[in-house]
């Protein structure tokens, strides 16, 4: 003789039953602190400088030579000094001077305009000399080469030494 | 305790209601905590970068802000040097070498810095890869100490020279507009 359901048992069948979140609360309780102690929130960049190397010289006379050196770029260097910027080009003897706004305000909006315009000028050109002088702030070091990298000069070369700055005569 | 029970109970009708055998103690409904918590998660995991360069941020240290960035040549690993107005800090570790003026003046220091980059450099190649520096250095720092640094790393065969940057899209905030 088969006996009925219990009257326990079909109330139980009846309920909804709530999954348990016990466990998955304990589980985000552990990964969101982790997650934010790695968690990113200052986005650092990396700058690439070049040093400077010592270009062999080569010989080799004609035409040609004559050609490819006036197909050469020309050298570009940009002088980071206490009071203002200056920019010269290889050949052109006005040398670009770009003071400071007011004491300690460098001009970077008009370096960046004359950067651009020397890059329209010397397409083929990608390498800009850079010279700081030593008590330029590291801020305006980095400044002036994001300015030129922005204005598709991509290769930053640091110079050490005052001395390549100024051309023998 | 009791009191207050029987008020609760007289307040349903007057006579004092048995209370039920096995009456649950209700739960706490945790539904909504563990909806903001999943968006909170999906977020994160989002924006989380497993980038190591990214991850060491100096502490104390106020970084110039650029807009460009490079990225670390192929095959090329990196060697910290942090350059505060203080001091100089080498290394993930962060192992402290000397003031700057130390740098500067004493011999014994600039040898010991040397010596531990150039034991760095020979155990990166020796692996085949290349070794770069990473210089982070502080905004207000002048750039003598970073010119000195770049000679110095030479010496070391450390050709490649990075420098630390906070990122920002806008270019204004680097023209100072």
């Amino acid at each position: 003789m088969a006996y009925g359901p219990s009257k326990n048992r079909s109330r139980s069948q009846n309920e909804v039953r709530e999954p348990n979140l016990i466990p998955i609360m304990n589980l985000f309780i552990v990964i969101i602190p982790m997650l934010m102690t790695i968690m990113v929130t200052v986005h650092l960049a990396m700058i690439e400088i070049t040093l400077p190397t010592e270009s062999a010289a080569g010989g080799g006379g004609g035409d040609d030579a004559q050609e490819q050196l006036e197909d050469l770029p020309k050298v570009i260097t940009l002088a980071l000094l206490p009071d203002r910027f200056e920019i010269m080009v290889e050949g052109i003897d006005d040398i670009i001077s770009i003071p400071q706004l007011s004491t300690g305000t460098y001009d970077y909006f008009t370096l960046d305009e004359n950067i651009a315009r020397l890059k329209e000028n010397n397409e083929n050109q990608g390498t800009i000399d850079l010279l700081p002088d030593p008590t330029v702030k590291f801020d305006t070091l980095l400044r002036s080469i994001d300015i030129c990298k922005s204005n598709n000069f991509p290769n930053i070369k640091y110079l050490t030494s005052l001395t390549k700055y100024y051309k023998a005569k | 305790m009791n009191t207050l029970s029987v008020k609760v109970n007289r307040s349903g009708g007057g006579k004092f209601q048995h209370r039920k055998r096995g009456n649950k103690t209700k739960d706490l409904n945790i539904t909504s905590l563990i909806d903001i918590l999943t968006i909170l998660l999906v977020f994160m995991i989002k924006n989380i970068s497993m980038d190591s360069t990214q991850k060491n941020a100096p502490e104390g240290m106020i970084l110039p802000t650029t807009v460009t960035i490079n990225d670390l040549m192929e095959s090329g690993k990196a060697v910290y040097l942090k350059i505060y107005p203080d001091r100089i800090l080498y290394g993930t570790e962060s192992i402290e070498v000397g003031s700057l003026q130390d740098f500067l003046n004493k011999s014994e220091i600039r040898n010991s810095l040397l010596r531990l980059l150039q034991m760095e450099a020979k155990a990166i190649t020796s692996v085949n890869s290349k070794p770069c520096l990473l210089i982070q250095a502080d905004k207000e720092l002048p750039c003598r100490y970073i010119t000195e640094f770049i000679k110095f790393s030479a010496q070391a065969s450390f050709a490649n020279i990075y420098f630390s940057a906070i990122h920002t899209e806008n270019k204004n905030e680097v023209l100072g507009l």
